[in-house]
């Protein structure tokens, strides 16, 4: 509660200040959201949470500043208020200085992370939360220099932020399997906040006629820490006698790019990025620590255009660990398969939409139909659904977790 | 003065007399509305209002530049109402080169990325408008083949009235018939056929003034009258040729604003 109101003061005292000290109006926007969620199997609520999300701007020539705060009251949990964003920028003129919470989005691709990886992913709802609520802020300082269509961009963050993972007990947490049942050590779980231990990743981009172009490194941590295990077998029967698991991230090094062209009305979109030395975990908690490093290389492709009227996307990636080592608990390559298609009507006032993510490796699925009409000019309502299908993989561990929703947002 | 002088005056004033319009062929009429000079740049503010058969208006207001790069031309749209859209931006780079098709990119403040978009969309309707994306740009006059079908007065104004038909198979149009203004070479009026050739929308221009020297449309209305939806579309602080640096067309810009 204590950190609730900190943050609502901070909020309340910038605003209030830009407000006597601007020349320039200060702009304040934002939305009200109401979700509510069932499953389809059992009629159980999946989902009931009110949202207020707000953006406060104001700009100047050289100077701007913006706050994304944002409040959801979920239905019997306490009110969870954070600032998704809250920076300063200062512009020069080749360059552009921002400080602050910040959520910095890389790549061509649509849904996957590959270059991605600056901000991390915020998976309280697994992958369902909208785009802008899937990545959380991180602190950072991010220095941009410009050259005609070219950029290079350097973002220094001084502390890590990993994945923030699904609520212990709640629908969308996926608990990995071991052979009995394990003692957790968090003692490792953190990462300390040093200078030492800040991320730095730097980008190089072009936006040109012929193609845009993206090329990356990044000496960061892993998002997701690897499970380290600690096995004792029971030398009579040879069994695990007991198993503790000590979660670790890890440092991560990886470079890559991205690119976009349009080939005969198709836009062909490629992301790839080489990771080294990314830990992952074995099936055989007995040998060393249950966990190995590995390179691994994550790439996709993708094609937009408009067929019969409809827009459509489509995009197939590949996530491949080199010198593949038999112990791990991975599949040596796993394939995914996104599929968008989308149409609006009625003057742009119905919107249907179908996503989908098609695991290809594990025969899995997650599709996400949607229907959506404005009501007015920023109100909107919502309905659709989220089907898992499967047995295994990514989706098909929540193939029991199937809903339906409804949704209505006021955006001011 | 002699016999010669005299054929040679004459021969001179003919030949640097403008052609009246009703003897300039179809196709240099709609070059001439093409080339009609409209400043090397333009910043100007849009309001859109799209009209439903019931009378109920939704605005949609947008802040755009635009600057010429010889042929080619570059063009930026900041989305600043309704507040879902707020903070959207477009870009588009149009090249003189006939046949080259051209680039566009959006920026979505919830994608927080600039993001290549298919140019193959032009049949596509703005924002829920009743003008396409084609509609909205410079049609280049190759793209269509053109005859002049007769001359009529608009508000006063002659006007020569020039068909033209696409040499598209499958453009969205099966014709359309422009009235093209003596002199100003703007078209104050315009009427689209759709594939059927029935009369789908008519463009009406309903105010043109000019500004800094150039003839400029300030005032605009699209009726479909298929669908009973009407967009107006008014310009609003236009400024022409105040230097607008090239940088502005940028995915900087796109991504930060104005």
């Amino acid at each position: 509660m204590k950190r609730a109101i900190a943050i609502l003061s901070t909020v309340l005292s910038i605003v209030a200040a830009s407000t006597v000290f601007a020349q320039d109006p200060l702009y304040v926007g934002g939305y009200l959201r109401q979700e509510t969620s069932v499953l389809l199997d059992g009629g159980e609520y999946a989902l009931i949470r009110n949202t207020v999300d707000l953006n406060v701007e104001h700009s100047m020539s050289d100077f701007a500043l913006r706050i994304d705060p944002y409040a959801y009251q979920l239905s019997g949990a306490d009110l969870e208020l954070g600032l998704r964003q809250a920076y300063l920028d200062f512009y020069w003129s080749n360059v552009d200085l921002r400080i602050g919470r910040q959520q910095i989005v890389w790549g061509k691709a649509d849904g996957m992370f590959i270059t991605d990886i600056v901000s991390p992913k915020d998976l309280g709802q697994f992958l369902l939360a909208d785009f802008e609520e899937i990545r959380s802020g991180v602190d950072a300082v991010k220095l941009n220099y410009y050259r005609g269509n070219s950029t290079l961009e350097f973002v220094w963050l001084p502390t890590f932020t990993p994945t923030r993972m699904p609520e212990a007990g709640s629908l969308w947490e996926l608990k990995p399997q071991f052979a009995i049942q394990p003692t957790f050590d968090m003692s490792s779980s953190e990462v300390e906040g040093s200078l030492e231990n800040s991320e730095l990743f730097g980008k190089v981009s072009l936006l040109s006629s012929l193609a845009d172009l993206e090329l990356m490194a990044g000496y960061a941590w892993d998002d997701d820490p690897a499970l380290h295990t600690k096995a004792i077998v029971d030398p009579e029967t040879m069994e695990l006698a007991s198993l503790t698991i000590t979660p670790k991230h890890h440092r991560l090094t990886l470079a890559g790019g991205s690119f976009s062209t349009e080939v005969s009305g198709f836009v062909l979109r490629g992301e790839g990025a080489y990771y080294w030395n990314k830990v992952f975990s074995t099936e055989n908690p007995a040998l060393g620590d249950g966990t190995l490093e590995q390179d691994y290389v994550h790439y996709l492709l993708g094609l937009d255009r408009p067929l019969f009227g409809l827009n459509t996307s489509v995009q197939i990636s590949q996530e491949v660990i080199l010198e593949y080592d038999e112990s791990l608990t991975r599949d040596s390559t796993r394939e995914v398969m996104t599929l968008l298609l989308s149409d609006d009507f009625l003057g742009e006032t119905l919107h249907l939409e179908f996503f989908s993510y098609l695991g290809l490796s594990d025969g899995d699925a997650l599709l996400r139909p949607k229907i959506s009409y404005d009501l007015s000019d920023g109100l909107e309502v919502t309905l659709g659904s989220d089907i898992f299908l499967g047995e295994e993989g990514m989706f098909g561990g929540f193939d029991s977790r199937d809903l339906v929703y409804a949704e209505v947002k006021y955006s001011f | 003065m002699t016999k010669f002088n005299i054929l040679a005056i004459g021969l001179l004033v003919v030949l640097t007399t403008p052609l009246a319009a009703e003897e300039l062929t179809a196709l240099e009429l709609v070059e001439k509305v093409y080339n009609r000079p409209d400043g090397e740049d333009m910043q100007s503010d849009l309001k859109m209002s799209l009209v439903n058969s019931r009378g109920d208006a939704r605005v949609r207001e947008i802040r755009q530049l635009s600057k010429d790069f010889g042929t080619d031309e570059k063009k930026i749209m900041f989305f600043q109402a309704p507040a879902d859209v707020r903070n959207t931006s477009f870009m588009n780079w149009t090249y003189g080169e006939a046949g080259k098709s051209d680039d566009q990119w959006i920026f979505l403040p919830a994608l927080k990325k600039v993001k290549r978009i298919s140019s193959d969309s032009k049949g596509d309707y703005f924002m829920g408008s009743d003008f396409t994306y084609d509609d909205l740009g410079d049609r280049h006059p190759a793209s269509d083949t053109h005859k002049v079908t007769g001359r009529e007065e608009i508000d006063g104004e002659p006007c020569t009235i020039v068909e033209s038909v696409s040499i598209e198979e499958d453009y969205i149009y099966s014709k359309t018939l422009s009235w093209i203004a003596d002199e100003k070479w703007i078209v104050l009026k315009k009427e689209f056929y759709d594939e059927d050739d029935e009369l789908l929308k008519i463009l009406t221009v309903e105010e043109h003034s000019e500004i800094d020297g150039y003839w400029t449309v300030t005032h605009s209305e699209m009726q479909n009258l298929q669908r009973d939806h009407t967009t107006i579309m008014i310009l609003e602080n236009i400024k022409l040729d105040q230097g607008v640096p090239d940088n502005k067309f940028t995915e900087r810009i796109m991504a930060r604003g104005l």
